[in-house]
């Protein structure tokens, strides 16, 4: 599950505190779908991602991400703008997830002046340069793997998660770690073909905002080349009532200020 | 001195093997700790600064040596792209990602590089070469419209007649490239048989595999060597069990001085391995001196120990002096800055002392113990009567040569002269060059896959040319000048004292910053300026939300500093790119250079495909930020990583991956020269240096030091030798004349190697010492006896009759004994040992030939000044 990776930072947990016995995996799966990627009506967020690589040398990203959910573990708009590095200033990731197929993705690189959309048939590709993956930050779907409790501690449900399609990922299977009682993911170990983890998300902080468990910190490692990504978020707030337009194509050459302040 | 070690031989025999066995054995204690190194790298020193480069380049750009595996299709119209053999490429290459040691992040295979293509409504797509093996037909010649549409991959992952495809295995370190190699090929054996043609090639595979079968070699060659020797010398002296004794001299000498070379902690490298090689002759030689005037003598004695006493006499003052000076020629090798080829020199010269205290020990105290006086009765030249001897073909032909060198002295003078000046002539002609590659003979797989593959790709062979704009602390000054100046304007222009003091702040971070950059090895602008940029992100978080002043200050100033550090990218300037560009085009017409991949490559691609995929969008976009942007789309994809083989993060330094069709230094050579030449008649829109790094680059330095260190060691101990000559004879003009045979030899030698058109690699390098040192024992042994003959008969014209029996059958015997014994080499699989084996060869003939033609003719000449010593003795004695 690894759709409850980071942007899970930006979710609103709506659950209430069950009583996490007696859940069947289903419900256990559906419930981290919504505490990782459906926090609150929306949200917003300033990011800052560090990417380490093998050596220690560093690169920076921050944006500012906009969610809005149509509904809750369904159709969902992504904003993300780019503060810096400066020479990418203003570009801008706009992301219509859906369910029942591929997403519509769109770019829009201002020094090109230029909006193009980036077909997204395969989720499995580094968002921005980064070691987390679009699917990473938009979740991916429950439905795409067959899910069993591995096993169960004081704090964890222990999921193992196999592809229905294991053509369409690199990793043969992945097992993760979901707290019991926020219901997020808080560790996702992915495994190769040799059995080996190869790949591993881990949430460094969880901060509780507008009453909602949400992941302030994650860091995703590419056990194989070394490297690794931190993702710091700042500023998170839920049900801002962001409007629908400004996820729109119109809104790429022009963001909108309200919600895009400068720092 | 000679006297006593031959009495301490003779008179305790037991005690002297005894000794020898016991000094042999202390030697291998730690043979156990043997380890072997067949990295040619390592011909240069760790702290080598082409190495340390190379070192660093391929850590800031991780970049790994890389085996390349070639398929070729040529039966199928459509070449490779056919559903059979792309299936077959697709699980090879998902089998090579299970192989230990394979860097799978940067495997470059069809179904693990990304491609970006049109997606239909203005859409681009990331997505693999090949996702899945294609279904049929149509979807196989999809796969390759696209990859031969794709500028990165044309050339490097297909071939341009679609009949090849490779795959670029990047391993972890080059010593596992023979295992994993031997692993691919048991991939490929599990696939089902069919018309596709498998290839493995590559640098790595090349020197790791010669190792491997260096060694095999080693097993086979010294020992076959040695047993040719042993029949011939048996053929000689037809006495089994005298004949033993060199060869028991022999290989007592190769396990003392391996033994040595091991437990002193020497790695064995490419060059110490041939020790056995070159010890196995000169150690045989000096025995093969005593048993020939052993041979020659018994029966004048018939006592083993009288006989032993009069051959030592006459024999011990040469011997040692041509042990010293091949030792010294040997030695000579030190001088060279290569540290293997050291080892080897210093080593070699140990062996040669140590053959020949076993040899003036043990050959004598063999004698003694194994051989019965009774069983000597019908042995030697007497036995068979000295007419017998004389009237052997080989004797009759050295009798003949004799006299008529002697009676056309100054023809034969003369016709030296010609061959001297054809080997001048050839000497000019000669190529310095070698490739790793061609170490493998022709037909070896290794070089068949190196021939197929760069017919059809690019090259196989990398070099990386790393641009980078000058780093000092001047630089780092007058980069930065522009930040400083940004800031003090917004001080100047500022009013509330609380943004003055920010920044104020932020201009005494950037002085701290500046100063310590200063002090790194190699200063950058742009750490200083993230640094700046990390601690104005630091100020805002100590500005409360109130201070809009101030606030919108630290905006401007953060944008600024992200403006500065973007003009510091160097390789994001679409100028700087553009001249990359030329520099590469300029490089395409060189017909070495098979094709070159950089940063520019990647952004015309990508800025390409985002316009829509038009060919005239193929180029360098007009703004740095439109550079940047377009490399942040192309970070959208499977392997984000895959720019920073291309650029370090920074944008400081560039790197050019060179695919060469050609490994051979004199190639390299060449594309380096052409490199200047553009950065001379174009300079560089900003100050850029450049340096090279890679395999095939590093070959070409350590090659250069190599050639330059064989001559200075060369030169070296030819002095060396002629002064030890003189001393030897106590005589300038006896050692000037001893050393024309060898003279004479060596240009021989190279002429013919200019002549033939061989390269000068280097086996021929290191074979220029053994030249000297073993040409010079010829001449030493027949002045040694024509000056003896000469104080025994007064005349030049009976000295000389003489010396064309037994000394001339000695060197003969000696030169044919190792001429022949080497020859096997000759059906090694690997070059170098061809080499060798034909180059001692004809060093023993040439050097027997010349020393037996140009001596007498010499001497015939130059009689009077020569002998005037012996003649003054003889006066003397005739007075008394």
């Amino acid at each position: 599950m690894k759709r409850f990776a980071v942007a899970a930072a930006l979710s609103l947990l709506v659950l209430p505190t069950l009583r996490a016995q007696a859940l069947s995996v289903d419900e256990i799966v559906q419930k981290a779908n919504l505490a990782s990627y459906y926090a609150g009506d929306d949200g917003m967020a300033r990011a800052e991602m560090v990417i380490y690589d093998k050596q220690g040398r560093t690169r920076e990203r921050e944006f500012t991400i906009l969610r809005k959910d149509k509904e809750d573990g369904g159709e969902q708009f992504y904003y993300v703008y780019f503060h810096r590095p400066g020479d990418v200033r203003k570009t801008v990731f706009l992301v219509h997830k859906y369910l029942d197929r591929d997403d519509d993705r769109w770019l829009y690189l201002p020094a090109l002046d230029l909006v193009k959309r980036i077909a997204a048939s395969d989720k499995r590709t580094s968002f921005v340069g980064s070691h987390f993956f679009y699917e990473d930050v938009s979740g991916r779907s429950p439905a795409d793997d067959t899910h069993t409790l591995k096993e169960e501690t004081d704090r964890y449900y222990v999921l193992d998660n196999v592809p229905k399609d294991p053509s369409t990922v690199e990793f043969t299977h992945y097992l993760v770690w979901i707290d019991k009682t926020t219901f997020l993911p808080m560790k996702a170990e992915y495994y190769d073909g040799q059995g080996k983890v190869y790949r591993r998300m881990e949430v460094l902080e969880v901060k509780e905002i507008q009453g909602i468990p949400t992941v302030t910190k994650a860091k995703m490692s590419d056990l194989n080349t070394g490297g690794y990504t931190e993702m710091t978020f700042k500023k998170i707030e839920y049900n801002k009532g962001i409007p629908d337009r400004i996820f729109t194509e119109r809104y790429l050459r022009k963001p909108p200020r309200k919600y895009i302040r400068r720092r | 001195m000679g006297r006593k070690i031959t009495q301490f031989a003779v008179n305790h025999p037991k005690w002297v093997v005894f000794l020898a066995v016991l000094a042999t054995a202390i030697s291998l204690v730690r043979v156990h700790t043997i380890r072997v190194d067949t990295d040619p790298e390592n011909m240069l020193s760790e702290q080598e600064s082409v190495r340390v480069f190379h070192n660093q380049t391929k850590r800031e750009f991780a970049l790994s040596d890389m085996i390349v595996l070639g398929v070729v299709n040529e039966k199928d119209p459509d070449g490779v792209f056919n559903p059979e053999t792309l299936g077959k490429i697709y699980r090879i290459t998902d089998g090579i990602k299970k192989i230990d040691g394979v860097v799978t992040a940067d495997l470059m295979a069809p179904s693990t590089v990304d491609d970006i293509l049109q997606a239909g409504l203005g859409s681009v797509r990331f997505q693999y070469l090949m996702e899945r093996p294609p279904k049929d037909r149509d979807e196989a010649l999809h796969i390759r419209d696209r990859a031969m549409a794709n500028p990165l991959l044309k050339g490097t992952l297909v071939s341009e007649d679609g009949k090849a495809l490779a795959i670029y295995v990047p391993i972890e370190k080059k010593s596992i490239a023979h295992r994993v190699s031997q692993q691919i090929r048991e991939l490929i054996a599990a696939e089902p048989p069919g018309p596709e043609q498998y290839h493995i090639t590559g640098l790595p595979v090349a020197e790791d595999t010669f190792g491997v079968e260096m060694f095999k070699q080693m097993a086979i060659s010294a020992p076959l060597a040695g047993l040719i020797i042993f029949l011939l010398m048996l053929f000689f002296f037809r006495k089994l069990t005298l004949v033993i004794s060199p060869m028991v001299v022999a290989m007592l000498t190769v396990i003392f001085t391996m033994g040595a070379l091991i437990s002193t902690g020497h790695t064995v490298h490419i060059m110490s391995s041939m020790i056995p090689i070159f010890l196995m002759p000169i150690s045989v030689v000096d025995s093969v001196h005593i048993l020939s005037v052993f041979f020659d003598r018994y029966q004048q004695y018939k006592d083993r120990k009288k006989t032993l006493h009069v051959v030592m006499r006459e024999l011990f003052m040469p011997m040692l002096y041509t042990s010293l000076t091949t030792a010294a020629g040997f030695a000579s090798l030190a001088l060279t800055p290569i540290p293997p080829v050291q080892v080897f020199g210093l080593f070699v010269a140990l062996g040669v002392g140590i053959a020949w205290i076993f040899t003036v020990t043990v050959v004598p105290a063999y004698i003694l113990l194994f051989i019965p006086e009774r069983k000597l009765e019908n042995f030697g030249a007497t036995a068979h009567g000295e007419e017998d001897e004389g009237h052997s073909p080989l004797a009759r032909i050295l009798v003949w040569g004799g006299r008529i060198t002697r009676e056309h002295a100054k023809l034969w003078l003369g016709l030296t002269g010609v061959v001297l000046a054809i080997s001048a002539y050839g000497i000019t002609r000669i190529q310095i060059n070698d490739n790793p590659v061609k170490w493998f003979t022709k037909n070896h797989p290794i070089r068949v896959a190196d021939r197929v593959l760069n017919a059809h790709f690019g090259g196989t062979y990398e070099a990386y040319l790393v641009l980078q704009p000058p780093a000092s602390p001047e630089t780092l000054r007058a980069a930065l000048e522009p930040v400083r100046t940004f800031l003090s304007e917004e001080t100047a222009t500022a009013v509330d004292p609380e943004v003055r003091q920010v920044v104020g702040e932020l201009q005494a971070k950037l002085a701290e910053l500046e100063a310590k950059e200063a002090q790194a090895d190699e200063p950058n602008p742009v750490r200083v300026v993230e640094a700046l940029a990390n601690e104005l992100n630091r100020l805002y978080d100590t500005v409360p939300e109130d201070r809009t002043a101030v606030l919108d200050t630290l905006d401007i100033l953060a944008d600024g500093l992200e403006d500065q550090r973007t003009a510091l990218h160097t390789f994001k300037s679409p100028e700087v790119l553009r001249w990359v560009e030329g520099l590469q085009k300029y490089l395409s017409s060189h017909q070495i250079v098979g094709k070159t991949n950089a940063l520019t490559d990647v952004v015309k691609k990508v800025y390409m495909e985002l316009l829509g995929g038009k060919p005239e969008a193929l180029r360098i976009p007009d703004t740095p930020q439109a550079v940047a942007q377009t490399i942040l789309s192309f970070q959208g994809s499977h392997d984000p990583e895959d720019v920073w083989h291309l650029v370090t993060p920074d944008f400081r330094k560039l790197n050019i991956w060179f695919q060469l069709k050609s490994g051979d230094n004199k190639d390299m050579e060449a594309v380096v020269r052409e490199v200047e030449r553009y950065f001379q008649e174009n300079p560089p829109p900003v100050e850029l240096s450049h340096a090279w790094a890679g395999l095939t680059y590093l070959n070409v330095v350590w090659q250069d030091k190599m050639v330059k260190g064989m001559l200075s060691s060369l030169l070296g101990s030819f002095a060396i030798v002629f002064v030890m000559m003189v001393f030897l004879f106590r005589s300038v003009l006896w050692g000037l004349l001893s050393m024309i045979p060898l003279s004479v030899t060596i240009a021989l030698i190279y002429g013919l190697i200019g002549l033939v058109g061989k390269d000068y690699d280097m086996p021929v390098a290191v074979l220029s010492s053994l030249t000297l040192g073993m040409s010079v024992d010829f001449a030493i042994h027949y002045i040694e006896r024509a000056r003896e003959l000469f104080r025994e008969t007064g005349s030049w014209a009976k000295t000389a009759a003489l010396m064309s029996m037994a000394p001339a059958r000695a060197i003969t015997r000696n030169a044919i004994v190792i001429a022949v014994g080497f020859l096997p080499l000759l059906l090694a699989p690997l070059v170098p040992y061809k080499t060798v084996g034909f180059f001692l060869a004809t060093i023993m003939g040439v050097s027997g030939v010349a020393t037996l033609v140009i001596m007498p003719a010499m001497i015939q000449v130059l009689r009077g000044p020569l002998f005037r010593k012996e003649r003054r003795e003889l006066e003397e004695k005739a007075a008394a």
